[in-house]
Order: structure tokens, then C-alpha cells, then sequence
């Protein structure tokens, strides 16, 4: 899938939500889309859903089967937990077991028969995640994925992409808290001020050839045995900012974490 | 596409959203049949003319009850044109149960006459007819202009309001017998005036003003169509 200078703004006379985005999405990668709040991240992750159309520019050779996780399910809807998932499963012209073996993995069983509109925030955000997968995705999209999902939910996010990237699917993540480092192997892009910048260069400046991807991850592996892990301590509101600023002056962000949290074996082992 | 109709309309009646259109019906048809009888055609042809803002009502109300980031992800389960098919599907099931609805009504409070001997009014058989088909025009031109000022068209809720309520007004005015323009609006009120005799009008008529009404629903449904391509 190829973003071929996407421009994008709300309104006619709006400012550019997004301007000349360049890159490329293969099948099988997964795509981590870092940045502050209000930076496009979003804008971004529609546009490549198809959910959001382009003011300029196009997306070129999106898969035809796309999952996309908004970053707030809507809810409002009078529909029960199960009514809902079979309607959708309906549309996708899938059974309705399908919809319950994903109402089963994601542990909705319990809320099968409560309104959309009682469900907790996380819970809702499964029944989001739920009606992507009812039908295998060419291309998911999953908009701040672990927003109110409880730690044993959290698990199952890099569980569910490992199983789409698997069957040649390519997954787009937005985050900005950086969990990143729960995906192993995914392609790192940053969202700042409306502009897409892939792997620290102003994605404009490069070519629509994978920006970042194999020779820079390479390298970082290869450099893997000489790494040192820094570890630094930066106020809670500025972890996103700081994360960005790392990653775009060229260091590898391993993770964020909360401050009373121990390390993990590994990272001390080094 | 069924299930998607079936989908919408279920959200649609179990939402609640329906009920301020729906007491709107109520106190169209109260109004008309409120008086003395009048034969069929007539009284049919009044009332099809009478639900038009109503029937835009409830297709605008209908379209707008799915959140917009619901009608995102059913467009991209079904695809956009089938998105856009079945929400104007549901809007014409539910217009045509009010129709059906207000067909019944006059019958209840003895609106309808028989033809008077030597009128030469039509037939009740012949004004029923008549007013399917007067109720069916209206609807479908109601159907399209609640179509063009629902939230997916406009995105925000005063234009839409506006182009209901000034599109409501311009088929009653620009509909009146003096009007300059009056291709610019669906012949609902020429339909009524058609009608009102209660003699059924001449099938040249008849075939004129039902294609006028199909002409004027596929130019709106054709904009609805094009300005939906660039929204979501």
C-alpha cells in the first residue's frame, strides 16, 4: 500500500491536517504511527483505512478487506453487546459464530446481552476490535488500541496483529504511550505537526521506496550487541514528545514505562 | 444490503428518535381529516402533499440515528455504494408504512365519501389508486431531500436543519399555481391540485406529473450521490 503524497484537511480553508505524506506499507509489516495528541495520527490512520478520503494525493493498492478500529467506539447505538456483533457479521456476509468465537477470545462472553451503551470503556473498545477481525483483514487499522484495556487485554493486541501480519496482512497502530515495544518488529513512523516523518526524515524528502524499514532496522539489530540501555526519567506529560524527539534524532526507544515498574530480565542481563 | 436495512431500521425504532416525526403524522392527519368528507382522490392527494415535510422528516432523522463513526465502519463492511442504497432503502420502508398509515387514517374518521350521483367523480377504487400513487411521488422526493440535509451530507446539524426546513417551504411555494419555477421543486401540491376535483384527472395528466416527480427524485438522489462520494 502506498500513501503517494496524501494531503488532507477537514474544511476547505481548514489548515492541512496532514501534508505530502509518502510511504509505503507492505504486506506482513506492522507500522507503529508515534506522535503527540492532535498531530494526525488519527487523520492518518482514516486515510489509510479509506475511512477518510484524501484532498490531495491518493492511496494506492489498499487491500480490499480492511478492519479499522476507531479510537472511540461508538456506543451510542441501541444495540446488545451480541445484537451488535451479529448485525456486523451480517454485513461482512460472515455467520453469526463468527462474531461469537471473537466475543469469546476477547472475553466479551460475560456482556452478550448489555447495551452498547453500558459497557466499560475497554470493553466497548473490544467490541471495536471484535467487528475489524470478523472478517480476516488485508489491512487493520488499529487507532490507540490499548486505551482502557485492562493488562490481560493488553497481551492480546500483539497476539491478534502476530496473527494478521501472519496470514500476510499489514497492521497500522497508532500509539502514544509508547507501547510499542509490545510489537516486535514493527516499523516505527512519527506524526508531528502534520507531517508524516518516516524512521526521523521528513517524509517528504524521501522517495515512496520503504523509507525506513529493512536497512535501518537491520543495522539497529546488528548494533543490538554494542547497545547500551539508558534509562531516563522524563515527566508523564512530556513522555510522547520526548519519545518522538529520541526516535527522530535516531535512537531506538525500547519502551516507556511507569517509574515503580521493575525492568524486565533481559534489558538488565545487558 | 437486507441486513444493513434491517440493521438501521432496528436502530432507527428502538433508538426513540422516531417518535417526535411520528406525532408530526398524527397532527397532519388530525388536521385533515379533522373537517367533513371528501372524495378519495381529493383527500389523498392533500394528505400526500401535507406528509411531504414529514416523510423528509423521518428520512432525515432516520439517516442521522447511526453515530458517523457506526456509518464509517458499515462503509467500509459493505462498501459506499451499498452503504448509501440501503440507508435510502430503510428511509422508504419506514416512509411507506406512514403512507400506508395515513392511507388508512380517513376511513377511521369517515374522511372519505363515496362519489356524489352525476359528479362524475371517480370511483373509490379509482381515488385509492390515485392516492398510492400521489402518496409514492411524495415519498420518494421526500426521501431524497431528507437524504440531501442528513448529518452525512452536511456534517453539521444547522445546515441540515436549514436545508430541510427551506427545501420543505420551497415545494409548498414554488408549488403554488402562481409560481415561475415550479419545475425547480417535486409536483407535490400540482399533484394535490390534480387531484381535488375528485374527477380523475386526464392519464396525459397523470403520466406528466409522475414523470416530472421521478425526474426531480433522480436529480436530488444523483446529488446526494455525488457529494456522498467525497464524504464519509
Amino acid at each position: 500500500m502506498l500513501f503517494d503524497g496524501v494531503w488532507f484537511r477537514y474544511a476547505r480553508r481548514a489548515p492541512w491536517a496532514l501534508h505530502d505524506a509518502r510511504a509505503t506499507v507492505s504486506p506482513g509489516e506492522t507500522v507503529v504511527v508515534l506522535g503527540p495528541n492532535g498531530a494526525g495520527k488519527s487523520t492518518l490512520l482514516q486515510l489509510a483505512a479509506g475511512v477518510l478520503l484524501p484532498s490531495r494525493g491518493a492511496i494506492r493498492d489498499r487491500p480490499p478487506i480492511v478492519g479499522w478500529v476507531p479510537e472511540r467506539f461508538p456506543a451510542d447505538q441501541p444495540f446488545t453487546l451480541r445484537g451488535y456483533l451479529h448485525a456486523m457479521a451480517a454485513l461482512r456476509g460472515v455467520t453469526p459464530a463468527t462474531a461469537d468465537h471473537w466475543i469469546e477470545r476477547l472475553g466479551l462472553a460475560a456482556h452478550t446481552g448489555t447495551g452498547l451503551g453500558a459497557l466499560s470503556k475497554g470493553t466497548a473498545q473490544k467490541v471495536g476490535l471484535a467487528q475489524a477481525l470478523l472478517v480476516p483483514p488485508g489491512l487493520l487499522v488499529l487507532d490507540e488500541p490499548w486505551e482502557g484495556l485492562d493488562a490481560q487485554a493488553r497481551t492480546l493486541i500483539p497476539e491478534i496483529v502476530a496473527e494478521v501480519t501472519g496470514a500476510g496482512g499489514a497492521v497500522l497502530v497508532s500509539d502514544h504511550r509508547g507501547e510499542i515495544t509490545g510489537l516486535p518488529g514493527a516499523i516505527h513512523w512519527s506524526v508531528a505537526a502534520a507531517t508524516l516523518h518516516v524512521a526521523g526524515t521528513v517524509a517528504a524528502q524521501v522517495t515512496p521506496a520503504p523509507p525506513r524499514s529493512s536497512t535501518a532496522d537491520k543495522e539497529m539489530v546488528r548494533a543490538g550487541a554494542d547497545e547500551v540501555v539508558v534509562e531516563i526519567a522524563v515527566p508523564r506529560a512530556e513522555a510522547d514528545a520526548t519519545v518522538v524527539r529520541l526516535r527522530d534524532s535516531g535512537h531506538h526507544v525500547l519502551r516507556v514505562r511507569d517509574h515503580a515498574a521493575p525492568a524486565r530480565p533481559e534489558r538488565e542481563a545487558r | 444490503m437486507i441486513a444493513l436495512v434491517r440493521m438501521r431500521l432496528a436502530g432507527f425504532l428502538r433508538g426513540g428518535r422516531a417518535l417526535a416525526p411520528l406525532i408530526a403524522v398524527l397532527v397532519v392527519l388530525g388536521v385533515l381529516y379533522g373537517g367533513g368528507a371528501s372524495p378519495a382522490g381529493a383527500a389523498y392527494g392533500y394528505s400526500a402533499a401535507a406528509l411531504f415535510p414529514v416523510l423528509a422528516w423521518l428520512a432525515k432523522v432516520l439517516l442521522d440515528t447511526e453515530p458517523d463513526v457506526q456509518r464509517r465502519l458499515v462503509r467500509l463492511a459493505v462498501g459506499p455504494v451499498r452503504e448509501g442504497v440501503a440507508g435510502l432503502l430503510a428511509a422508504v420502508l419506514a416512509g411507506a408504512v406512514v403512507c400506508a398509515a395515513a392511507m388508512l387514517a380517513p376511513w377511521l374518521f369517515h374522511g372519505i365519501r363515496g362519489p356524489e350521483a352525476g359528479s362524475g367523480e371517480s370511483s373509490i377504487g379509482a381515488g385509492v389508486l390515485l392516492g398510492v400513487q400521489a402518496h409514492l411521488l411524495s415519498l420518494i422526493a421526500a426521501v431524497a431531500l431528507g437524504a440531501l440535509s442528513g448529518r452525512a451530507v452536511t456534517r453539521r446539524v444547522l445546515p441540515g436543519v436549514a436545508t430541510l426546513i427551506t427545501g420543505s417551504i420551497l415545494v409548498i411555494v414554488l408549488g403554488l399555481s402562481s409560481s415561475i419555477v415550479p419545475w425547480l421543486v417535486p409536483p407535490v401540491m400540482a399533484m394535490a391540485r390534480a387531484l381535488n376535483s375528485g374527477v380523475s384527472p386526464a392519464a396525459s395528466t397523470l403520466a406528466q406529473l409522475t414523470a416530472w416527480a421521478l425526474a426531480w427524485s433522480a436529480v436530488a438522489l444523483a446529488a446526494y450521490g455525488t457529494l456522498r462520494r467525497n464524504r464519509s
